[in-house]
């Protein structure tokens, strides 16, 4: 095991506000430290996810105060599962805008790689915080660096879809505010544990209110059906690798706090419906609306909209199956999105509208992006070799298991839908004939390395999906498990006191 | 008398975060709609704060005199909650300002109907 839970937080964070001063001794450290401190990141979170898959969960306590009165930090199969991967997605992003803007300044590399920090330090902190005001710090932070890095570019557009993400985001970290304080003025309690613990004794309209607000807080980060009007303009205006990001780190953290705040703190009957209507609902709303765009980056933030629905509706099946699909959706989600995004913001490049019939023809000027645009392309809409047609399978079997027939008809037809506007798109990039004015980008090297890596990782769980169902099952059942949650948790105080 | 006071605090700190929620729906102006979002911030620190007031409540430090006061105390918790909160909502102002300004300098002008470019 190298490192500890704590760690992850506090380097990304220590590192963001070096930044400034290790540009002033060379330039370039502004460029290699976000790096070294991501693939430390990354290389310590895997190997404490060994560690946690073998000798169960870690609990982290900051500064010596136990349980239910500090601040604990719980590195479970679950969490350390999210943090593997989202540190993973922060070392791709870094890696494919190494030589970002390099010819052209050093002051927006440099607010780029402190932003781009800041947002993985928070987004990690929502997924291994075990303290509900403390989540709402760290979303505010994730917040604060999301809505910098949409408004990156100084065009017209980027500031005002900031803007409106901004608004709707503090806006609901209004409404997540009033639902801790809900919480706090009936079971004076902040710690995760202790709240679910102690959660029967909450009289049941109070505990229907916090939820309500407390699903319109987190909502918008996991950009679920009335909270999602943010995602397109964000998605589009923000620079392809952000847009990664968003999709690779930012709404898992988010779908995190609202399923961890479902299955272990409330016990309200009904929830999981209200789950699966709601992932439903976003999941037809967002693919019809796909079909209509004709901007690439929009028709990829609607695509991920929709993919959130469908890891929705997998939770909201509410069976240890439905929970295990819904994880590999997630998983395969934040590899997939991230290479369209990526692979997709070069096909457009140069061009200054981004419209889906500029990458007419390109199959035979930019081959290699071509061919990683189609390969993810064709993993997300779930054909069998690759990876996305095993979460789907996953999907369509928990339902199956539970009788959901209607459900598995709605998935086929949106899934229709989908292979409608990729396949639209792969045809155009393969089968048309490029336009006079378009220029085609070369990639550099190192955003073909990120690609590749994740293009490898694609084949790699298509073929063998073995590979990561360990750790799948061992995070499904930590969800599950609130009594050995609450048992973790605690279990540290005591073992202190004695 | 206390109890009407208590009340009192809670409705006007509802009232409070209703009226910042009309400001911020309804204002065209972007400077009166992050003005609207401020005031939610107050209505709501209000209430953290009130949830943590006891009649009579001394500081929660034990110090010469109040040995035995641990009852009188106020709880501390919802103090430490509205200073984080207080600044994390001026970082979050202070953003939407600079993003407000540079939307002036492309558009020159404040009114929220005039700006929209991107379908909502």
């Amino acid at each position: 095991m190298v490192g500890s839970p704590v760690l992850l937080i506090a380097i990304p964070l220590l590192a963001a506000f070096m930044i400034p001063l290790l540009g002033m001794i060379w330039k370039e450290l502004v460029r290699i430290v976000p790096g070294l401190v991501l693939a430390y990141m990354m290389i310590s979170s895997a190997s404490m996810l060994m560690y946690v898959t073998n000798n169960g969960t870690i609990i982290e306590t900051l500064s010596g105060w136990e349980a239910p009165w500090g601040i604990n930090l719980v590195f479970s199969p679950l969490t350390a599962f999210l943090t593997t991967l989202m540190t993973f997605m922060g070392f791709i992003v870094w890696l494919y805008s190494y030589r970002f803007k390099r010819n052209v300044d050093f002051e927006p590399a440099k607010k780029y790689f402190i932003f781009l920090m800041m947002l993985v330090a928070g987004a990690v902190g929502i997924v291994i915080t075990g303290d509900i005001f403390n989540q709402f710090v760290f979303i505010e932070i994730t917040g604060i660096s999301a809505y910098a890095l949409t408004a990156f570019y100084t065009g017209r557009n980027s500031a005002e879809a900031s803007f409106k993400y901004l608004l709707m985001g503090s806006l609901s970290a209004s409404s997540l505010l009033i639902a801790i304080a809900i919480i706090y003025s009936q079971l004076g309690t902040l710690n995760m544990a202790d709240i679910a613990d102690k959660i029967h004794l909450m009289p049941a309209g109070y505990k229907v209110t916090a939820l309500i607000f407390f699903m319109m807080g987190i909502g918008i980060e996991a950009e679920i059906f009335p909270l999602n009007g943010w995602a397109p303009d964000a998605y589009t205006e923000a620079p392809g690798p952000i847009g990664a990001a968003f999709a690779g780190i930012v709404v898992k953290a988010g779908v995190y706090a609202m399923v961890r705040m479902v299955f272990t703190l409330f016990d309200v009957s009904g929830t999981m419906e209200v789950l699966l209507i709601i992932g439903l609902i976003t999941l037809i709303i967002a693919e019809t609306a796909a079909v209509r765009q004709d901007k690439l980056k929009r028709m990829l933030a609607y695509s991920s909209i929709g993919q959130m629905g469908l890891v929705f509706v997998a939770f909201g099946i509410g069976t240890l199956e439905g929970v295990y699909a819904a994880l590999f959706l997630m998983l395969n989600h934040a590899i997939i999105k991230p290479l369209l995004f990526l692979s997709g913001s070069q096909l457009v490049f140069n061009s200054k509208e981004k419209l889906i019939k500029e990458v007419n023809g390109l199959g035979k000027y930019m081959p290699y992006t071509s061919i990683l645009f189609a390969l993810g392309a064709f993993a997300i809409v779930g054909l069998p070799p690759f990876a996305g047609f095993w979460s789907k399978l996953s999907v369509l079997t928990a339902a199956a298991n539970e009788g959901m027939l209607l459900i598995i008809a709605l998935i086929l037809i949106v899934s229709v839908i989908e292979i409608v506007y990729y396949f639209r798109v792969v045809n155009r990039i393969y089968f048309f004939e490029k336009a006079e004015d378009v220029i085609p980008q070369k990639p550099r090297i190192n955003a073909v390395i990120a690609m590749s890596i994740l293009g490898a990782i694609i084949l790699l769980i298509g073929f063998n999906p073995d590979v990561v169902s360990t750790y799948l099952h061992n995070a499904s059942a930590d969800l599950m498990d609130t009594q050995q949650y609450i048992k973790n948790v605690f279990s540290v105080g005591q073992s202190l006191t004695k | 008398m206390f109890e009407i006071l208590r009340y009192g605090i809670y409705g006007g700190s509802i009232s409070l975060i209703l009226i910042g929620l009309y400001a911020a729906l309804t204002k065209r102006s972007l400077i009166k709609i992050i003005i609207g979002l401020s005031i939610v911030n107050g209505g709501i620190h209000l209430l953290l704060i009130t949830i943590g007031y006891v009649k009579n409540g001394t500081a929660p430090i034990f110090s010469p005199g109040f040995e035995n006061a641990a009852e009188r105390m106020v709880d501390p918790v919802p103090q430490a909650l509205v200073l984080t909160a207080i600044v994390i909502g001026f970082a979050v102002t202070a953003v939407a300002l600079s993003l407000i300004i540079r939307l002036y300098r492309h558009h020159h002008t404040l009114e929220i109907d005039e700006i929209k470019n991107l379908k909502w």
